[in-house]
């Protein structure tokens, strides 16, 4: 068993089982980016031909697919892991990921074989989100086993960097398949090569994890007859237990996870959306910030051995606390100036009858806000415009004051679609209108975007993204024993960067629609990552020096 | 240590190659879940394809 503290280099065997782990989680993530990159492709070849009600319903399963069962993969595959063993388990979870990924390409479409073909791929997801439920403890708990007893930070850092390896292999098989067959033949059919491409990856992951040991503590322990016979009730009916598993949740990866999607995909929408920079220059910069950081995973991981995996995480938690409003301001600044200047100067005013307004939480994307209020909020909040609240008269449709002018917004309930679709135009035309009057830019001046200065606070927010991922594999592994690990890091992992990390972008949209400022959305990782500050400081205890196998 | 870092940085920079080529025709946000799986905007896609064949 690897406890030995012995000051060596890596060996060939444990660079194959972190190389063989990390594939694992380089096909999360590479089929990850596939969904997102070509969700307007698939959306047209598999769902364009339902009617709404269907669609609805289809919606539903889709965010099911996303959020809901990758904790109930956790609890499945990890408790499989704990019981048959790390190495069959996580073989098995590829392979499901990795064919399910390969049939999405081959799958024929809508206009082939009918509703069959988005309840295919629906199944399909969900198979998929279970399978992704069990790959990251797997991977991270069979690293951690065969880790040295000083370096399993170190070690388990590897498999965070897969994100970025994941992200960009996706990218370039899309635009290389792009470039190759042309836009028309890649909208028909070639949008299937990334995923049936991904069979070579798989076979690759298979090749390697079943030339593979089992990890020698759970040889050890089964060898012993001590495995766990209810992995389940162990960890969730222990209340020994239980209490690691929520102060792990909401002491380490709820935190965790809201810094890192408000670090990678919060500020790409917030310059996309917010800041109206033109989406290839945003691109690149958060991809040279990847790029940047990325590094920095191996760093954190590597200093984690020597300082505690607490402090770095907790510290990563502290500066996002502290730093996301100034942060997110500078980066209006280098961005988009105008916006800035046009926010400090004119004066907003939403009046309307209180009654009329919603907080439009909406993460399944299925809800329709109709009232004026809403709509007056969407289209400020769409707009970037910061406002203020006002009381309106009971029964009365919303007002937009913007400067001296006033604009009537309207109630689209109950209203014939062509007609809802036209006064939406006119409304939004109103609305812009009145803005461009106002100095706000309808986008981002080209001449104006400062990238040094976007690129160095991008960096920032990706470093402290590396901060509190890079050691939470080996602090998650290091909480539980080797019995019932698999099972009992994998949940808290999964609804960390699941839900709280999943519902970042359409909790921080209803709140900034709420409150009329394009800066309150950060409240939501502030709240978050502040919750996992101070619970993780009293409560989380330090791992670096825990003996994994000591209750073995 | 040394091919690792070699080897990240041609991954690099082949990614930023790529990035570049592909301007506002690649979408970085991530996975679609719920109704934006299901209802892609007709204008995004046709507006990523034009882009895509203007980047080529």
């Amino acid at each position: 068993m690897a406890t030995l503290d012995v000051d060596r280099p890596m060996s060939a065997e444990e660079k194959k089982v972190i190389f063989a782990s990390s594939l694992g989680t380089v096909f999360e993530w590479y089929d990850f980016y596939l969904y997102g990159s070509l969700a307007a492709i698939i959306a047209k070849q598999f769902f364009s031909g339902l009617d709404e009600g269907s669609a609805f319903i289809f919606a539903l399963l889709a965010f099911a697919a996303g959020f809901i069962v990758r904790p109930f993969g956790a609890i499945f595959f990890g408790r499989l892991g704990d019981m048959i063993g790390r190495k069959y388990t996580f073989l098995v979870t590829i392979l499901i990921m990795g064919l399910s990924t390969f049939i999405v390409g081959i799958l024929p479409n809508y206009a082939s074989i009918g509703v069959a073909a988005p309840v295919i791929l629906i199944c399909l997801r969900l198979l998929q989100g279970l399978a992704l439920g069990g790959e990251y403890g797997g991977a991270a708990t069979y690293v951690a086993e065969h880790a040295p007893h000083d370096k399993r930070g170190a070690y388990t850092s590897w498999i965070q960097t897969t994100a970025t390896l994941g992200l960009f292999l996706s990218l370039m098989v899309i635009l290389g398949t792009r470039t190759a067959i042309g836009e028309a033949a890649f909208a028909e059919w070639g949008w299937r090569v990334p995923f049936i491409v991904s069979i070579a990856l798989l076979a690759v992951s298979v090749y390697i994890r079943l030339s593979m040991n089992e990890s020698p503590a759970f040889q050890k322990m089964k060898a012993e007859g001590k495995t766990s016979k209810a992995p389940l009730t162990e960890s969730f009916g222990q209340w020994k237990n239980l209490k690691i598993v929520i102060l792990a949740l909401i002491g380490l990866t709820a935190g965790q996870a809201v810094v890192w999607y408000s670090g990678q995909f919060y500020a790409l929408f917030f310059l996309t959306q917010a800041l109206k920079v033109d989406g290839a220059t945003a691109n690149i910069l958060v991809a040279v910030s990847l790029l940047i950081g990325t590094p920095f995973f191996i760093v954190f991981g590597s200093l984690s051995d020597k300082i505690g995996r607490k402090p770095i995480i907790m510290l990563g938690c502290l500066l996002a606390v502290l730093t996301y409003f100034p942060v997110f301001e500078a980066l209006t600044k280098a961005a988009n100036p105008d916006l800035y200047a046009a926010q400090q100067k004119n004066k907003v005013v939403v009046t309307a009858d209180a009654a009329e307004c919603s907080f439009q939480f909406n993460p399944t994307g299925t809800v329709k806000f109709t009232s004026s209020c809403d709509i007056a909020k969407q289209v400020l909040a769409s707009s970037s415009v910061s406002y203020e609240n006002a009381a309106g008269a009971a029964g009365t449709p919303a007002t937009i004051k913007i400067g001296e002018t006033e604009i009537p917004s309207y109630s689209s309930k109950g209203l014939p679609a062509d007609e809802a679709k036209t006064k939406a135009a006119d409304f939004k035309k109103a609305v812009a209108d009145a803005l461009k009057e106002a100095g706000y830019p309808a986008k981002a001046d080209p001449a104006k975007v400062d990238q040094v200065k976007i690129t160095i606070i991008l960096t920032y927010l990706v470093i402290l993204v590396t901060m509190v991922y890079g050691p939470i594999a080996a602090m998650l592994v290091e909480m539980f024993p080797t019995r019932i690990r698999y099972t009992s890091m994998s949940l808290p992992y999964h609804i960390g960067n699941g839900w709280f990390g999943g519902l970042l972008p359409t909790t921080a949209f209803a709140i900034v629609a709420q409150t009329g400022n394009m800066y309150n959305g950060l409240w939501y990782p502030i709240i978050i990552a502040g919750m996992t500050f101070v619970i993780g400081m009293i409560f989380v205890k330090e791992t670096k020096d825990v003996d994994i196998y000591q209750h073995d | 240590m040394l091919k690792i870092f070699v080897g990240f940085v041609v991954f690099a920079a082949l990614a930023i190659f790529v990035i570049l080529k592909g301007g506002n025709s690649l979408d970085m946000s991530g996975e679609k879940h719920g109704d934006e799986a299901v209802h892609a905007p007709a204008e995004a896609a046709s507006g990523a394809a034009s882009d895509a064949s203007a980047a080529k």
